[in-house]
Order: C-alpha cells, then sequence, then structure tokens
C-alpha cells in the first residue's frame, strides 16, 4: 500500500480540483533531515462531490488540504482549481483564488480571534475584499449566522468564549460561506466536539453543501464519521494514498490491508461485535525516515520481498475502486492467505 | 489519621469501591458549578466499570474525586467514597499518598504531559516501587523492566535508558500503564487513556488494558465519551449526564435494553459504519446544561423529544427495572414505556404532517 | 453503614480573602497614582503645595533642614530651605514624564520590533534578534550612562541638538534599554499568535500580511503589551532613580532621584530629606507593579509574570 500513480484520476465530468503528484517536506531544525509529510500524492473532486481523506496522525491529510490552499505553498506537484494552476501564481492571484477555496479548522475556538466579535469575524472577509456597503455586508452576514443556528444580535454583541466549542464550529462555517466559495477544505471539523454537537455539525455541513452547491474535501480520523458525509474516500498512510473508492465500496470492502486493520479498529458500540477485533501491532514508522517499497510493510500481515523493495502503483481493482497494494485483499490478483 | 488507616484491615469480601451521594461542586466568580452532584455506584474486584459521558457531564470529576486528586481550594465535597471498606472521601492528600499507586492508581489523557520530560524511562517505573515497597534501586530497575515486558514494549532493556520524548504517544500510554500498575494496585483509573491516540493504537491499548486487568485481578474504572471504547471493554456502564449517574447496566443488558432516552440518542447520533454514506444522523438539540443553573426536573429535559410536564418539574430517581435488579436508571418515561410510545408517534405524525 | 462526610468547605475562605488582598493591592495602586498624578499636574494651583522655589523660613532666616516633618512642612525642609513635600510633587511630574515616555520609546520601537520579527521570522527576525541581543547583552546601566555623557558631547559640538533637555535625554536613554526586553515578549507572543488558527483562517481569507497584523495578532498582543507596559513604567522610574544617584540626574527641576542623591549625605541630621522622595519612589513603583499584576491577572497573561 501506499504508493504513487495517477490511476485513479478521471478525465471525464467536471474536475474542480485536480492535485498531481503533491509533495510537501518540512526541514527538521538544521539537521538536513526533512519531514515527507505528504510524498507524491494525486487526488481529484469532481464538482459537487464530497471527498474524504482519512488517516492516522502524521498520514499527511492535513498538511495535503493546507497545501491546496497553498498555505505554505507545496515542495513540488501541481494543484488545479477551477482550471487554473494554483502553484505558480503570483501572491495577489493567489489571495484571490483562495476566496473561491475556503477551510474549516479543528480547533473551533482557536481558529476565532478572540478579541474580536463575532459579527466582524463573519463579516471580515467581505471587508478584507470591500464586497458591498455595510448594509449589504450586514444583511449577508446576519443571513448567513441564522442560517447557521446562531442569533444574529448575540454574534454583534459577544466575542467568540461566550460561544459553545459546537457554536464556534458553525461560526466558522458561516465565515467559510460568506465568500460563495466552491471548494471547501474542512480539517477534522468535528473531531474536537462532543457526540451529540458532531451529528449537528455533520447534519449542517450536509444541508449547506446543498443548498449552496458546495464541493467538499472532508480530513478526519474517524472513518465513520467520514463514511457518512462522503461520496469518495482516499485512504492515506505515511504521505501516500492506499486506497481510493466510492464511500460504500471501500468500508464494504476494502482492498487495502491498511484500509482493512483502520476499519477493524475502530471501537463498535454493540457489545456483542466488539470482541471479534484484531489489533494491528507496532505504530507508524516516522516520516522522516520513511520505509522502502510499501510504506506499511512494516505493519502489513501480507508483506512479502516485493513489498519491500518496489512501491505498489495505483491500480483499478473494481469499477472506480483504486488500491496501491501489491497484494490486495481482492481484485484481479490472486490473494495471498494471510496467516 | 493516618494510623487509622493503615490499622484498618484490608478484607476481600464485600465490593472493592462503594460511592454514595457523591457531591463534588467548585466555587467560581460565576457561582456553584455542581460538577459531580449526587452519583452512588458500587464497583466489583475485577470488574470493568466504564463511566460515558459528554464534557461537562462531570465523568471526570468523579473520577477525580475517587483519586482525592482535586483543588483543594474553593472544592466543596460532600459523600461517602469506601474503597477496601474504608472511608476515604475525607482524607487529605497526604494520607491518600498512601494510597496512590499502591492501591489505586490512575492513568490519563495525555500520555506526554503526565510523564517528566527530564527523567528516564526506567527512573519513573521504578519511583513508585522504591516509595512505596521500599525496593533497593537495582530492584525496582528490574521489576521496571519486567513491567515493561508484561506492556509489551519492545527492547525493554534500551528503553529504560530512554526519555519519553524518544517514544512515541502509544509506548508512553504503555509507559504509563506499567507506572500505574508497577505496585500491584487494586483498582485502575483510567481517564480517556486513548483519546489522544490513533485508532489502530487505540485498540492495543484497549486490549492490553483488559488484559492486565484479568492478570492482575484489577478493577478497572474507564472513563470516556466514546460508547464504542466501553463498549468492547467493560462489563458495566454508567452514562453521566449533568453531573448524575442516569443510567447504570451490564454492558450488554445496556445496549440490548436502554432505558433513557439520553442513552438512546446519544448511541443514535454517532455515525455508524454499516449505515450506507449520507444516512442522516439523529441529533440532540440543544446543548448540555449549564450546571451553574441545572434545569428543574430532569437535567435531560429541556432536551429530551419525550419530555412531560412532569420532567421538567420533578427530579426522576435511580430505579432498577423490571426485568433486571442490576440494570438501573433515572427516568419518568423511559425508552419503551407507553407514554415514550405515544410522544414518539405523536412526533411522526407530526413531522410527516410537516413534510 | 452510611455516615455521610462532613461537607469539607475549607478553603473557600482563603480563596476570599486572597482575591480580596490582591485586590486591596490593586485599589491601593489606583488610587496613589490618581492622587499623586492629579498633585502633580496642578500642583501650581493648589493651595497646600508651596511653589517649586519657595523656601520655608526659620524666623525669617533660610536654614539648612529647618524644620523637621511637621505642621508647617508636612514632610519637613531640605539642605537650602525648600519644602520636601512641595518638591516631590514637582519631583512626580518629572519622574513620570521620564517613566511614561521612556515606555512609550520601548513600546512602539520594541513592540514593532518584535511584531515584525515574530511575523516574518526568517532574516527579519534574525536582523532584529541581533540588533535586540546586542542591547541585551550589554549592563544596562553602563548603557545608559555612556549614552547620557555621549549626548552631552554632541549637544557641545552640534549647537542644532541644543534644545534637548537633560529630561529628554534621559528619557531616550531609558527609552533605548527599554525597547530589548519589550521587543523580546512581543515576538514571544506574536511567535504563538501567528501558529493560531484564525491567524491562518485570516490568510486563507485572502489577508494580506499587513491586514492580519493589524487586525488578528495586535488586538491580541494589546492585554500583553499594556500588562508589561505598566510593570515596566515601575521598572524605568526606579531606573531613574538609580541614574540620578549616580549623579546623571535632572537638576531643575528636581526628580525623586536627584533629591535622594542630594540629600544622601545628610541622612542622619535629617533624615526626612531623602527617607520621603525614597518613600514616593517606592509607593509609586509598587503601585505599577500592584496594577500590573491585575492586569495580568485580569487578562490572564503568564509571560508578563516576568
Amino acid at each position: 500500500m501506499a504508493g504513487t500513480g495517477k490511476a485513479h484520476l478521471r478525465t471525464e465530468g467536471d474536475v474542480l480540483l485536480r492535485v498531481e503528484d503533491l509533495v510537501v517536506e518540512f526541514p527538521v531544525g538544521r539537521t538536513g533531515l526533512k519531514v515527507n509529510a505528504v510524498s507524491g500524492i494525486s487526488l481529484d473532486v469532481l464538482r459537487g462531490e464530497t471527498l474524504g481523506v482519512v488517516g492516522e496522525s502524521g498520514c499527511g491529510k492535513s498538511t495535503t488540504g493546507r497545501a491546496i490552499m497553498q498555505l505554505p505553498r507545496p515542495t513540488s506537484g501541481s494543484v488545479l482549481f477551477e482550471g487554473r494552476q494554483l502553484t505558480d501564481m503570483s501572491g495577489d492571484d493567489m489571495r484571490e483564488a483562495r476566496t473561491r477555496m475556503q477551510m474549516i479548522f479543528q480547533d473551533p475556538i482557536s481558529s476565532l480571534n478572540p478579541r474580536r466579535k463575532v459579527r466582524d469575524i463573519v463579516t471580515e472577509p467581505l471587508a478584507i475584499w470591500k464586497r458591498g456597503n455595510s448594509t449589504e455586508q450586514r444583511a449577508k452576514v446576519d443571513a448567513l449566522l441564522e442560517e447557521v443556528g446562531i442569533d444574529p444580535q448575540r454574534a454583534a454583541e459577544s466575542q467568540p468564549h461566550q460561544f459553545s466549542g459546537g457554536q464556534c464550529q458553525r461560526i466558522s462555517i458561516a465565515r467559510s460561506l460568506v465568500l460563495e466559495p466552491t471548494l471547501i477544505i474542512c480539517d477534522e471539523p468535528v473531531s474536537a466536539l462532543d457526540v451529540s454537537v458532531q451529528a449537528q455539525v455533520l447534519n449542517l455541513l450536509e444541508d449547506l453543501k446543498a443548498k449552496h452547491g458546495l464541493t467538499l474535501i472532508f480530513i478526519a480520523h474517524d472513518l465513520a464519521v467520514v463514511k457518512n458525509i462522503s461520496d469518495r474516500v482516499a485512504v492515506m498512510y505515511l504521505g501516500k494514498i492506499c486506497e481510493v473508492a466510492p464511500s460504500d465500496d471501500l468500508y464494504r470492502a476494502p482492498a487495502h490491508h491498511y484500509t482493512s486493520v483502520l476499519l477493524d479498529s475502530i471501537p463498535v458500540p454493540d457489545p456483542s461485535v466488539a470482541a471479534t477485533k484484531t489489533a494491528i501491532e507496532g505504530e507508524p514508522p516516522s516520516p522522516v525516515l520513511p520505509p522502502p517499497g510499501c510504506r506499511f510493510h512494516t505493519r502489513c500481515p501480507a508483506a512479502t520481498d516485493v513489498c519491500r523493495n518496489e512501491e505498489p502503483k495505483l491500480r483499478e481493482i473494481a469499477t472506480a475502486h483504486f488500491v496501491a497494494c501489491h497484494h490486495p485483499l481482492y481484485g484481479d490478483d490472486v490473494p495471498v492467505s494471510v496467516a | 489519621m493516618s494510623i487509622a488507616i493503615q490499622a484498618s484491615t484490608r478484607t476481600d469480601d464485600g465490593p472493592l469501591l462503594e460511592l454514595e451521594g457523591v457531591r463534588t461542586h467548585f466555587q467560581t466568580p460565576r457561582g456553584v458549578v455542581r460538577a459531580v452532584d449526587g452519583v452512588s455506584l458500587t464497583l466489583e474486584r475485577g470488574r470493568a466499570l466504564g463511566i460515558v459521558g459528554e464534557s461537562g457531564s462531570g465523568k471526570t470529576i468523579l473520577s477525580r474525586s475517587i483519586m482525592g486528586l482535586l483543588p483543594t481550594r474553593g472544592t466543596i465535597r460532600q459523600g461517602s467514597i469506601r474503597f477496601e471498606g474504608r472511608e476515604i472521601g475525607g482524607l487529605s492528600r497526604r494520607a491518600m499518598r498512601d494510597v496512590w499507586g499502591k492501591e489505586m492508581a490512575m492513568i490519563f489523557q495525555d500520555p506526554m504531559t503526565s510523564l517528566n520530560p527530564l527523567m528516564k524511562i526506567g527512573a519513573q517505573i521504578a519511583e513508585p516501587l522504591r516509595i512505596h515497597l521500599d525496593m533497593s534501586r537495582s530492584d525496582a530497575w528490574a521489576t521496571a523492566e519486567r513491567l515493561m515486558n508484561d506492556v509489551r514494549i519492545p527492547a525493554a532493556g534500551r528503553r529504560l535508558r530512554q526519555y519519553p520524548h524518544e517514544l512515541s504517544g502509544g509506548m508512553r500510554q504503555r509507559i504509563m500503564i506499567a507506572i500505574a500498575m508497577a505496585c500491584g494496585p487494586t483498582l485502575l483509573l483510567a481517564d480517556e487513556p486513548t483519546t489522544a491516540l490513533d485508532v489502530t493504537v487505540q485498540a492495543q491499548i484497549l486490549d492490553l488494558l483488559g488484559e492486565q486487568r484479568r492478570d492482575r485481578n484489577m478493577s478497572l474504572l474507564l472513563v470516556t465519551h466514546d460508547l464504542g471504547v466501553v463498549a468492547g471493554h467493560t462489563d458495566d456502564i454508567g452514562v453521566m449526564y449533568g453531573g448524575k449517574l442516569v443510567e447504570m447496566a451490564p454492558t450488554a443488558e445496556l445496549f440490548a435494553n436502554m432505558k433513557m432516552p439520553y442513552t438512546e440518542a446519544l448511541l443514535q447520533s454517532i455515525p455508524k459504519l454499516a449505515d450506507p454514506s449520507h444516512t442522516r444522523l439523529n441529533v440532540i438539540a440543544g446543548r448540555p446544561p449549564d450546571l451553574v443553573n441545572p434545569p428543574v426536573g430532569c437535567r435531560f429535559s429541556p432536551r429530551c423529544p419525550y419530555a412531560q410536564d412532569r420532567c421538567r418539574e420533578e427530579e426522576p430517581p435511580l430505579i432498577p427495572t423490571v426485568e433486571d435488579p442490576r440494570h438501573t436508571y433515572a427516568c419518568w418515561y423511559p425508552v419503551g414505556s407507553p407514554a415514550y410510545h405515544e410522544t414518539k408517534a405523536r412526533r411522526q405524525r407530526e413531522a410527516e404532517v410537516a413534510a | 453503614m452510611t455516615t455521610a462526610l462532613a461537607s469539607s468547605t475549607h478553603g473557600a475562605a482563603e480563596v476570599k480573602s486572597a482575591r480580596k488582598a490582591r485586590h486591596m493591592g490593586w485599589m491601593f495602586g489606583t488610587a496613589w497614582l490618581v492622587v499623586l498624578s492629579f498633585c502633580a499636574l496642578f500642583a501650581n494651583q493648589l493651595p497646600f503645595i508651596r511653589t517649586y522655589d519657595a523656601k520655608v523660613r526659620v524666623a525669617g532666616q533660610a536654614k539648612q533642614y529647618g524644620f523637621g516633618p511637621g505642621w508647617t512642612a508636612w514632610l519637613g525642609t531640605d539642605n537650602s530651605s525648600h519644602d520636601v513635600f512641595a518638591r516631590c510633587i514637582y519631583g512626580a511630574r518629572q519622574t513620570l514624564f521620564i517613566g511614561i515616555g521612556a515606555t512609550i520609546i520601548g513600546l512602539t520601537v520594541g513592540g514593532l520590533l518584535g511584531v515584525l520579527g515574530g511575523y516574518y521570522r526568517g532574516w527579519v527576525d534574525r536582523a532584529i534578534s541581533i540588533i535586540v541581543d546586542c542591547l541585551l547583552a550589554m549592563p544596562a546601566l553602563l548603557l545608559a550612562l555612556l549614552l547620557i555623557q555621549r549626548t552631552d558631547q554632541i549637544k557641545e559640538t552640534i549647537t542644532a541638538l541644543g534644545w534637548l533637555t537633560r529630561t529628554e535625554e534621559i528619557t531616550i536613554t531609558l527609552g533605548i534599554l527599554a525597547i530589548a526586553p519589550f521587543a523580546r515578549i512581543v515576538r514571544a507572543q506574536t511567535l504563538g499568535l501567528r501558529e493560531r488558527d484564525f491567524v491562518l483562517a485570516a490568510r486563507s481569507l485572502g489577508a494580506k500580511s499587513q491586514r492580519v497584523i493589524w487586525r488578528e495578532i495586535m488586538p491580541n498582543l494589546v492585554p500583553a503589551m499594556v500588562t508589561v507596559a505598566v510593570t515596566g513604567l515601575g521598572i524605568l522610574i526606579a531606573a531613574e532613580g538609580t541614574l540620578a544617584f549616580l549623579g546623571l540626574g535632572v537638576a531643575r527641576p528636581q526628580t525623586w532621584g536627584t533629591m535622594i542623591d542630594a540629600a544622601r549625605d545628610d541622612l542622619s541630621k535629617a533624615w526626612w530629606a531623602t527617607i520621603f522622595p525614597c518613600l514616593f519612589l517606592f509607593l509609586t513603583v509598587l503601585s505599577f507593579n500592584f496594577i500590573g499584576d491585575h492586569l495580568a491577572r485580569k487578562f490572564d497573561i503568564r509571560e508578563a509574570a516576568v
């Protein structure tokens, strides 16, 4: 697993975003080493689609989201958004392009400036781009706040800390919608929320997506949440993509050993199934010195010599179901028996 | 006072831990926060009890009240906490020091901040052994290595001489478990032990906890927000809401036959892998109660779809179900009661009319 | 057996008394500074304050240390027969001018350097850090002495700078000394803030750096800056006293430091001429510290406890 390749990129359909061979590296202090946060991934998102990106911490999923926004710019690779190449855009063009794509962050409280009034925070995008006069801005902001379930009157008087985490996330969502973007990158938007509030925010995102015709990239570590909201899911491990498939297919028949392990590890709120799972040994290796070949081979129950030496490429094993594995759990190859 | 404790004999019969009417309130500028407001429960030897609740439900404060790890200033504590048959609820920190580590131990959510970054791993495991069991340095380090093998840390001998930052999050949590078990406590309190870890590592740590508990005949109090975590790893589950225990039952019984609408709603609001994508989630409207001014009557009544006038006026007591006396719940119109079905049917009709 | 525990409310009273004590400190500090500033501002109008040059005569004669503390001259008279109380009030004008002026210089320059270094990082940060480190590497007192003496010399050669009074020289000197610590604190705060999600959010909305600094980072720096400025003000006032004590004070009107310096040799003869200016200095510095402490707690700033 964890390979390269672009077999899963689509040529038909209204492709809104196309990321190719994205690489993001960070230097480790002055040691000359580097963190290989994202190592050559390719992705595409159709207009109106929700792409889920799952993986454990350190797999590069958040870095991917930020690299698409060019915050910071990726080390190499291409990001084609609405037909325009973002990676070689000038600073001013990029600022303008960012208004078409927005981001929602994990920590709802930290993503709002604690010393400003909530309404001002939501109005800020309009103020930056000087869209409309103050009456128009206010009408627009108040309508959006209503839509996400925040009382505009209270928003005008209060600062973020006077709202709960779930409400702050709603405010964040309102702010991301003000400039009428086409793409919203949600970086773990519900991880910091309580279960009951998480459901409210997920439903809200679905409603807003339908109403505003949005395209979403939904980054999260919780597979159940990702499955619920996504049309298509990409599984990442150590800076690479392991598997891409329509959401329901992926969960019904995972082809990658890592996907299968991830699915088995989720604690199921049902005592009758909980006893059957087998935990995988070990933890992900350091992204500073990723293993050669398939990056998952150090923990994979089916790893062979070819996995240790040769990096698998993404290939289609069923309709629209792509996997980067030498010995997938099912598909055209004869599956290697797992002891 | 500490003499009296040492004199009290350890009895092997009777429950390990008994709480009765435990209240922990905090004085704040806003008023008195009723973080834990009258919790009674019993934990038998060798059993695992899960305490489930959302943030602000009082689950963490409850575990800290048992452990006696509360700020001394502005804290009001009431009720009785009996551990091994003796009262520990009113003990000072000084007196609790004999209990901590030796008889009850705790592991926390963040394994990085609970380890001393400047001390070698071995020294940190050896410390409780030397304090409580008067071991020599070499004995303590040898025991530390054995403990590290027990929690399945590879190359234990080498790791002993490493510092916390050289280990991964999962390894650190294993070290925390080794430290907690060093002196053979009879009760282990785990406060969200896997929340900071990745799913694959979480499964390993939960399995390790269960295995160690069985091997050492330890009782476990597992505090978490995740119903999935408790489902597979506990014998009993207590659900907390607004500082109170609202339902408690053996794990299988709870999932098969939940009585409290809050428990039901909590379970329904979790996205499930078995459901097709874009399944509409059931939500609990509103927000958790303000514990300075909790709602009158049932604390869940403002958010409960089945609440009636009685719920908003009178607080329901924790009563056992007819079928299973171990299953207790606090609700006037529990799931499955005629009033519940009636309200549910009416709501459905209303929804259809609205649609 | 179901013995309920006695509720342990110990600690609740303690919390209250500690809070009360802190509150008293803040109240005292504010009251002292308000009264002192009022007297200093309206010294010429207030009937109970003698003019700066008025001499309190004993039987028609000016007399060294003619009066001790008492009704005639509340805090006694000094070696040239001036009222110590009046001189302390006029001294407050000087001292507060120097303290506030130096703080403004330090905060503006230091704050600007700190924000730029902290936000842009890279070579900007390195260059600023070198300047700040150089300032910090020199002993502050020695630097101040040198700076003042240098400006004195420069003033002699360049007559265009003749308008620069001693007071202004000291203010600028102390302001320069304050730059480095302010820059350090502001930079540390900025470093923390720029990593926060709301800064990233602003940038993802297309905000320019300038706007991010002004709209997102600056408002969050204000509490820390105010707190540090108030505490720093106390330190700078004390520093002025030290300079005066070493003979680099303002001769006219006297600052508290100059007063102490002038009278200290006669401490055994006339304690009041030394002790009362000391007391004014002490209470003022203490007041600023109380207020700074209060603000730090109010804004919950830990770094400001520096």
